[in-house]
């Protein structure tokens, strides 16, 4: 795996802390060995909507990669629950190509941008980057009604 | 598919009719560069639909002309307008062609014209730059509304940029990668304009957009350079000139055609034609009419949609009355229960809203006659040349509204009277100085509401009509006999010349003639239930008045009784009422008349004449007072039934034997009622007098009657037992 260089947080250049989100456990632990070598550090993990909404809650992560279809609570909604009350969140979608409509959804109500399953690391890298970059216009909402 | 292909042929019409506008607007001031530049705006949007709907020799052509029209002196070269009035003859050809699948027309002829203008030596230089310019286009296509929002934001003084994204082919979501280039540019501003358009499920790995945004181009690049998704961003201004559609005009450019759209009000004359004033200079009302598309936000729907719609209106209508016949009963059968005043009140709520429904649904069918007057200045110019004549025309009351089906019905009778008073109703130069008139001949087209009708006017200056000579002539093509001839008044003389097989030109020149008399306006007008008027002055001119109802799908008319069937007549055309005994009808010259206070009115008999004797003339009759233009005439009735709106239900050419009826209609009980056709009924009525053939009128709608039988039984058949007895 090719080295990355790390990825760090704008204001005080501590290590991105990650909420990943998605019932199967096997692609929880890739997607977290994934951000490891970000630079990025995951302090928590969910398997259903409903309990990333209370992790979120919990932990305040700086970024939720969110799986699209979980049991009990699907990524969609609580990509949009999770949004509706901290507006500065940042959640990536993750899904497999046949669910961009649900992908279009997510971004409509507030997800920060998408990857593809399987996730190539350097893909997800440039996506952490620009999620993460500060440019003033960090709170959208401009987005949520359109 | 389909509808995006007719949108394309009804917008490329309107371009090519800009296109004539525009020439001629160049030809009478040459060197304008307002005009050259609108003139290549035109072009240019044509060529870029036509590229999008997959039309390449068009676009192409179209192409060449523009690039020929960049040149900074063709605002002068004096082949330009010519050019651009060749060129829209063939898109107009092409168009069509493409329509209809035909066979391309040729368009060398134009191509080598064209290539003329660029280079008088050579014309090869025409196809290099071609391809140069082909690589750096990429047409884009907004809406309608979009087209308007950027064009009004770009006058405005607003910031648009032109923002063309490109997606990462590896990108395998397109759409959600729209998605977010799409709230990225949300994010900077008000997105006037996008394509795809959002929520579009086109898998196009392109996205472009105009945005009014006060960022600097270079954060809004930033801001959509969205990794794993963008591969590249271009912004650049939408100002002057943008690859867009169709071109935003400039700031300055754009303000003044606001303006001139504003500044056509319904009364304002609009000058357009040879010779006319250079309007637009002057700043007066421009001579181009303004292009239909308002100021509005517009939509463009499929006019067959709003006939079902107003077709479902027409039933809603025949449901009230059934429901009315039922309350009827209801009254009749239990005339003291409460709910009956209950069932009119919600009924007369009901007839309100249903009232409001059809005039709304009607007033969606509302075209602007302006539509079909703007092919005119072209006609005129044309014939004016062919002819050697100079002609001025002026149009007036081009925003009057009329139903799209009737503008269309006009179309060609219209088309005809203009080259007819240009050809022949016009007179040449010296013949107008000779009578002491302005050597330029003028030719008025004018619309006007009036009451629940639409009048269009044709008049010209020219030398007018001699009845006398129509007259000769009528007797010479054995139209009528000397001794008809002689009884005719001088309004029925001169409807002569709209007799098929009339002609009073000494010549029949290429255009006016074309084997086609006026006859052509006479039945038409018969077939949209209206009239046609002639009023002309020796010497001094010509005007033929055309008036025409608002729509044809429903009328209010006046029902009667002839031997216990139904009929009606538009109520607009009936004067008055007159109540009578058969003993009052007298018989002067073999036809009935009716003293009317001071006037004797002549009848006209409906059913058969019932024969003499004491209990036949005491018997009650209606007569049914008919104004039509200058001729009054009575109509002998059984029995009047009321009036009321009638929709009316289209005839198949199979149950029509006869002229006499336009139409028919079903009432709330199921009754057939027929609606005649005034124009049958005095023709019949004048072709009788001069026959001399009155009494022997009798039964004039025997013919009449299996229609009305037909129709009620399949009607019957159809509606079930619903329809009640009959």
């Amino acid at each position: 795996m090719e080295k990355f260089a790390p990825v760090k947080r704008s204001e005080d250049g501590q290590p991105v802390r990650y909420l990943i989100v998605d019932d199967s456990v096997f692609a929880r632990k890739n997607l977290a060995r994934m951000v490891e070598t970000f630079g990025g550090q995951v302090i928590g993990e969910a398997g259903d909507g409903v309990s990333a909404i209370s992790e979120y809650d919990r932990l305040m992560p700086d970024i939720v990669l969110m799986d699209i279809t979980m049991p009990q609570m699907e990524g969609i909604e609580a990509a949009e629950k999770i949004v509706r009350d901290h507006p500065s969140a940042r959640i990536v979608m993750v899904s497999s190509v046949g669910y961009q409509e649900n992908i279009v959804a997510a971004l409509q109500r507030g997800a920060r941008h998408f990857v593809q399953k399987p996730v190539k690391p350097e893909v997800l890298y440039e996506v952490i980057k620009y999620v993460m970059r500060d440019d003033g216009t960090t709170t959208r909402g401009a987005g949520a009604g359109a | 598919m389909t509808e995006l292909r007719q949108l394309f042929f009804e917008s490329a019409g309107e371009l090519v009719q800009k296109l004539n506008d525009e020439a001629m607007q160049l030809e009478k001031s040459p060197g304008d560069a307002e005009t050259a530049r609108s003139l290549r705006r035109t072009v240019h949007t044509l060529k870029g639909d036509s590229a999008a709907c997959g039309f390449r020799e068009l676009s192409e052509l179209c192409h060449e002309f523009e690039d020929v029209l960049t040149l900074e002196n063709t605002a002068a070269a004096a082949s330009v307008p010519e050019i651009a009035l060749r060129a829209a003859d063939v898109f107009a050809a092409l168009l069509e062609a493409y329509r209809k699948g035909t066979k391309l027309p040729s368009i060398q002829s134009l191509r080598a014209d064209i290539a003329r203008l660029a280079h008088p030596a050579s014309s090869g230089a025409v196809n290099a730059k071609k391809k140069k310019k082909k690589a750096a286009e990429k047409t884009s296509r907004w809406s309608e509304y979009e087209q308007l929002a950027i064009t009004q934001a770009v006058a405005k003084g607003k910031h648009v940029h032109h923002v063309v994204v490109q997606i990462d082919p590896q990108c395998a979501m397109p759409i959600a990668g729209r998605q977010m280039i799409q709230l990225a540019l949300a994010g900077l501003g008000e997105v006037l304009a996008l394509y795809p358009a959002e929520g579009s499920l086109d898998p196009m790995k392109r996205v472009e957009a105009a945005l009014v945004s006060e960022k600097p181009a270079e954060q809004i690049r930033a801001k959509c350079s969205i990794p794993t998704i963008a591969l590249n961003v271009r912004v650049t201004p939408l100002r002057a000139e943008a690859p867009s559609h169709p071109l935003p005009p400039p700031a300055s450019a754009a303000d003044s055609e606001v303006k001139d759209e504003a500044a056509s009000p319904v009364a304002a004359e609009v000058t357009a034609g040879i010779s006319a004033n250079d309007a637009a200079s002057t700043g007066e009302p421009a001579a181009a009419p303004a292009v239909p598309s308002g100021p509005d936000n517009v939509l463009r729907v499929d006019a067959e949609r709003i006939d079902s719609v107003l077709n479902l209106v027409g039933e809603l209508i025949l449901a009230k009355s059934m429901l009315q016949q039922t309350l009827l009963e209801f009254g009749q059968r239990f005339p003291k229960d409460v709910l009956r005043g209950k069932f009119s009140d919600v009924m007369a709520f009901q007839g309100r809203v249903l009232n409001d429904l059809q005039h709304s649904v009607m007033k969606i069918r509302m075209v602007p006659v302006d539509q079909l007057f703007r092919r005119f200045p072209r006609i005129v110019r044309d014939v004016g040349l062919q002819c050697g004549k100079e002609v001025e025309l002026m149009v007036r009351g081009g925003q009057t509204d009329l139903d799209k089906s009737i503008l269309d019905a006009i179309a060609e009778p219209l088309t005809h009277m203009v080259r007819n008073a240009v050809g022949h109703g016009i007179e040449t130069a010296e013949e107008r100085v000779r009578a002491g008139k302005r050597p330029q001949g003028t030719l008025r087209l004018g619309a006007y509401h009036q009451g629940n009708q639409v009048v269009i006017e044709v008049s010209d200056d020219g030398r007018g009509i001699d009845p006398e000579k129509v007259r000769q002539r009528a007797l010479s093509q054995g139209l009528l006999k000397a001794e008809q001839a002689a009884r005719l008044t001088e309004t029925e003389t001169l409807d002569l010349i709209l007799q098929p097989g009339f002609s009073t030109a000494e010549e029949i020149t290429e255009l006016s003639g074309r084997g086609v008399g006026l006859d052509v306006v006479q039945s038409v007008m018969g077939r949209l239930k209206g009239t046609v008027q002639i009023e002309t002055a020796r010497g001094r001119g010509t005007t033929f008045r055309l008036r025409l109802p608002l729509t044809l799908a429903i009328i209010r008319a006046l029902m009667f009784r002839v031997e216990q069937r139904l009929y009606a007549l538009p109520l607009n055309a009936v004067a008055e009422i007159a109540r009578t005994f058969e003993e009052d009808i007298h018989q002067v010259e073999h036809y009935d008349v009716l003293q009317l206070r001071n006037d004797v009115l002549p009848l006209l008999r409906l059913g058969s004449k019932p024969p003499r004797g004491p209990e036949t003339a005491r018997r009650k009759v209606f007569v049914l007072v008919i104004n039509s233009g200058d001729r009054k005439f009575g109509v002998i009735v059984d029995g009047l039934e009321g009036e009321g709106e009638l929709v009316i239900k289209a005839l198949d050419d199979q149950s029509i034997t006869t002229d006499l009826v336009s139409g028919a209609s079903i009432l709330g009980d199921g009754r057939v009622v027929l609606i005649l056709n005034m124009i049958a009924l005095m023709d019949r009525f004048t072709r009788g007098r001069a026959d001399a053939s009155g009494p022997r009128m009798a039964g004039l709608l025997s013919s009449v009657v299996p229609v009305a039988s037909s129709i009620e039984s399949s009607e019957m058949r159809a509606r079930g037992t619903a329809g009640g007895q009959a």
